[in-house]
């Protein structure tokens, strides 16, 4: 009842899965919803670079990548996939761009990447500044002809906190042991005679301090 | 309230006359006043609107391949066809494919050993710990290979029962859980009175699970023959085990199953049972065939085949399918042996008081 599917053997996707789906309030229900991310996904195989609002992008972006998946896994001649390329992609003629041109491309991919990149774009200013919604993202499949986008802003890491402050600190004597003046002192360090600064002379061993006082008693002091 | 007045509640994109063939003339009655039926019903017309823009999209494709093509690319050709002493390094992922292919029919075997893929109750260090203990159970019991479907033979330690073993046959009509939480339910009929016992299979209390005929049916849940005359749950509990060749496919029994006339415990129909021959000639009302109907939209067959996300939330990935299956099948194929052993050493002595 509760095991997992059999039916279908699909590949890991590199992204963050949320456990439930957004139902964005579709009067028609599931397939309503699948509708609407149809045209997004198509859409994203069509143009390789769209701007959109933030949660629908986020919920399309699983659906391209798991449809490059399956046409990279199964290919062109496997029927499901081809129903699943005629479902997903409501331009026919996208169908041998999906095959022909994105699988190709995706074929040797790094293990752990995402086919797509989704990143925030500068969003339209709301009265109340907390509307979710009108927060705009672009989304892109990677490998696309378009000149780069500039990597997410403002994720810079707070140096302040003690733990960065730490990392930070560890970080220099790595970088620093690893240069060749540091290397030659340690070797030069090991090379040294061991001297036992801690140990005092007559103060460990109980027979020698016996000695040390009869010593002591036997030699008086004398002035010439 | 009138029609009118029910379209103007719903978006009227489905209405337009031109999406709409003369097919539907027939389904109107059941579908008229709700359009998003309606709609599902219809197959947009969208040859003419790809005929229109193919065009259009083309020559953007030719764009981005003529942008495609970097120096990089043209290298690369060269290289290939000039250098046939270069030797062809195989990525990774043939050999990943031929791991996947020589695991995946594991997961028809052995499908309680695939976790839960509820994410929010995910725990790998739980799942292994689980794993071993397994094995370990399996070491003592040969648990044989079943599906829902197969007639079996459970013997269970009952105190209160003479000779301290209790006996049930039946036909396996559901199997589920994860892990040592895995169970399976038996149905049989006992003096006309129709008997499910559930057991868990890693329960130590089980003494004995032995398959009496292997076969498979057309659904993974026959929860419906409560419902069917008991003709169909009835087996003989001195049935004898009818072996068959173990490299041979498992068999899958067609028999349709005739249900009886309702009330039924479960509405049958608007499931997704294939077992069932004359479910569909029980629905005789206006209302029930537009329920129907819309169950088949809503729980249907396309949000079910299309929708990727919700299978891949239902799913165990092949990948760490294959890494759970290459951790036990050394442990699984060590068991088998031990087993073997034990049955052919076996001798019973009983236990002598001592005074």
């Amino acid at each position: 009842m509760n095991q997992s599917r059999l039916t279908h053997l699909i590949s890991t996707l590199p992204l963050k899965v949320r456990p439930k789906h957004r139902k964005f309030g579709n009067i028609e229900g599931l397939f309503g919803r699948l509708k609407m991310l149809r045209k997004t996904v198509t859409a994203l195989v069509r143009y390789e670079r769209i701007e959109l609002n933030r949660f629908r992008a986020d919920e399309a972006r699983p659906y391209a990548e798991r449809l490059i998946s399956e046409a990279l896994r199964y290919g062109d001649t496997h029927q499901p996939t081809m129903k699943l390329a005629n479902f997903w992609l409501e331009d026919q003629s996208l169908i041998p761009k999906l095959f022909k041109v994105l699988s190709p491309r995706y074929q040797e991919w790094p293990a752990g990447l995402p086919y797509t990149r989704m990143l925030r774009a500068p969003s339209s200013a709301s009265p109340d500044g907390s509307y979710e919604s009108y927060e705009r993202t672009v989304i892109e499949l990677r490998g696309n002809p378009y000149p780069p986008l500039p990597g997410p802003v403002n994720t810079s890491v707070n140096p302040g906190l003690i733990h960065n402050v730490l990392l930070e600190e560890a970080r220099k004597d790595y970088y620093n042991s690893q240069s060749k003046i540091t290397q030659q002192a340690e070797q030069e360090i090991n090379a040294l005679p061991e001297i036992d600064n801690a140990h005092i002379d007559n103060v460990d061993d109980p027979v020698q301090i016996e000695e040390a006082q009869e010593v002591v008693t036997t030699t008086p002091m004398t002035k010439g | 309230m009138s029609f009118v007045k029910r379209l103007t509640l719903l978006s009227t994109q489905h209405l337009r006359r031109e999406n709409l063939p003369l097919l539907i003339k027939g389904n109107e009655r059941y579908f008229g006043f709700c359009p998003a039926l309606l709609q599902r019903f219809v197959e947009p017309d969208r040859e003419n609107v790809a005929n229109i823009k193919r065009k259009q999209i083309e020559e953007q494709n030719k764009v981005l391949e003529i942008q495609r093509k970097s120096e990089l690319d043209n290298a690369k050709a060269q290289v290939s066809t000039s250098d046939v002493s270069v030797p062809v390094i195989k990525s990774e992922k043939t050999g990943y494919n031929e791991l996947e292919e020589s695991f995946s029919p594991f997961r028809y075997v052995y499908p309680e050993f695939l976790p839960d893929p509820k994410l929010e109750w995910r725990n790998r260090i739980r799942e292994k710990m689980e794993r071993i203990d397994m094995l370990k159970r399996r070491s003592n019991i040969e648990i044989p290979e079943f599906y829902v479907g197969t007639i079996m033979k459970v013997s269970v330690s009952d105190k209160y029962a003479i000779g301290k073993t209790n006996e049930f046959l039946g036909i396996c009509i559901e199997r589920g859980g994860c892990g040592l939480r895995a169970f399976f339910t038996l149905r049989n009929v006992i003096d006309g009175q129709g008997v499910e016992i559930r057991y868990e299979m890693y329960n130590p209390i089980i003494q004995s699970i032995q398959v009496i005929r292997l076969e498979k049916r057309l659904d993974e849940c026959l929860r419906y023959l409560r419902d069917c005359p008991l003709e169909y749950s009835t087996f003989p509990m001195n049935m004898q085990p009818e072996l068959k060749n173990p490299d041979a496919l498992v068999p899958i029994n067609t028999t349709l199953v005739r249900i009886k006339p309702k009330p039924w415990t479960v509405k049958w129909h608007l499931l997704d049972y294939r077992g069932i021959e004359n479910l569909y000639d029980q629905i005789s009302e206006k209302w029930e065939y537009k329920r129907w109907a819309a169950a088949r939209i809503c729980k249907g067959s396309d949000s079910n085949e299309f929708d990727l996300m919700k299978i891949y939330r239902e799913t165990i990935p092949a990948d760490e399918q294959t890494q759970i299956f290459s951790e036990i099948s050394p442990e699984l194929a060590k068991l088998t042996q031990t087993l073997k052993k034990q049955k052919r050493k076996r001798t019973f002595t009983k236990p002598q008081k001592s005074v």
